[in-house]
């Protein structure tokens, strides 16, 4: 059983009263055009996902609470909650720069950017 | 012509229970207005029309209510709050909200029929809750007022405190599961069905 909190409104339950809602961050192929997609990329935007052993970032609704949708990061070993973010957030840096494989290559130009002195 | 006719949600089954066997009291709510409004509270023009109309500031933290006399609102979700009062009021409170709050992004809807209320009171009302949901209601923060949306018996049902000497709860759930809401209760209130959470329970009889 999970034990989810929600950074919205504050209430902490089970899994039953979350709605998961998949992988986090998965972005629309970008394009003025929709001909200059190639039926791989889209097609990969609408089905493939990544099954990391680890750290995971996810969708989450606070589905019997608030309503609301948010992020967490999730360890799907342990099955811990390491932390959770707004919606229209990127993961706290040391969140990112804990992530392996898949999403430490997906976050690299975040991290990157959040190092940068701000001018 | 047939003219409609207006039946509350658990018009024939709450008459038929027979109460005597139960821990607690059971009755349904009716003649309540309920109104759904949603806005953004940081929006001072939205929270302060509100206010206006309803005599309360809308309650900001997570899981309260703020009433005045008939009147309350119960907080759903940070830009979501449902008001209920006596049912001949609706029409001219849902009126005025809509007066001023003309050129507020908002919404102010009558939903007065889409849920139904039913009211437990008695010891033990929050021991039977908890059966039914994975919610602690002797957690601190469950004192008169308190409002909270949870899962209940597997329906989407809402929580109110509306006195906690002697407990006394409001449940709203949507109104096409109040039957199953209200036979659910009926057989989990029985006395026979009691739970002790603390101390030593007896063996059930065999």
């Amino acid at each position: 059983m999970l034990v989810i909190k929600c950074p919205v409104c504050g209430v902490e339950g089970e899994e039953g009263d979350f709605h998961a809602g998949g992988q986090a961050h998965i972005a629309r192929p970008a394009s003025s055009n929709p001909e200059n997609i190639s039926d791989i990329e889209q097609s990969d935007y609408l089905f493939m996902r990544h099954n990391p052993k680890g750290l995971h970032f996810e969708r989450w609704r606070c589905d019997r609470g608030c309503g609301k949708w948010f992020h967490a990061a999730r360890d799907t070993v342990t099955l811990e909650f390491k932390g959770y973010y707004a919606i229209n957030e990127l993961p706290p840096v040391e969140l990112m720069e804990q992530a392996k494989g898949y999403w430490a290559e997906h976050f690299a130009s975040a991290i990157k950017s959040s190092k940068r002195p701000k001018s | 012509m047939s003219d409609p006719q207006h039946e509350t949600a658990l018009a024939g089954l709450a008459g038929q229970t027979n109460t005597d066997g139960l821990a607690i009291e059971m009755s349904e709510i009716t003649g309540r207005g309920m109104i759904d409004l949603r806005g953004n509270l940081a929006d001072r023009k939205f929270s302060q029309a509100a206010k206006k109309v309803l005599g309360v500031d809308l309650p900001k933290a997570p899981r309260t209510s703020a009433s005045k006399g008939d009147l309350v609102v119960l907080r759903l979700s940070v830009d979501q709050w449902l008001i209920t009062c006596a049912g001949g009021k609706t029409a001219k409170l849902l009126d005025d909200l809509n007066k001023v709050l003309v050129g507020v992004h908002s919404l102010a809807v009558d939903l007065s029929d889409a849920r139904a209320i039913i009211r437990l009171k008695g010891n033990g009302v929050r021991e039977i809750v908890m059966k039914g949901a994975p919610v602690d209601m002797l957690a601190p923060e469950m004192i008169k007022g308190a409002v909270r949306r949870l899962r209940f018996g597997e329906l989407a049902a809402m929580v109110h405190i509306v006195d906690d000497r002697p407990d006394t709860f409001d449940l709203y759930v949507f109104r096409s599961y109040a039957d199953f809401a209200w036979d659910w209760l009926a057989q989990t209130a029985a006395k026979p069905a009691a739970v002790r959470l603390f101390g030593r329970q007896d063996s059930p009889a065999v």
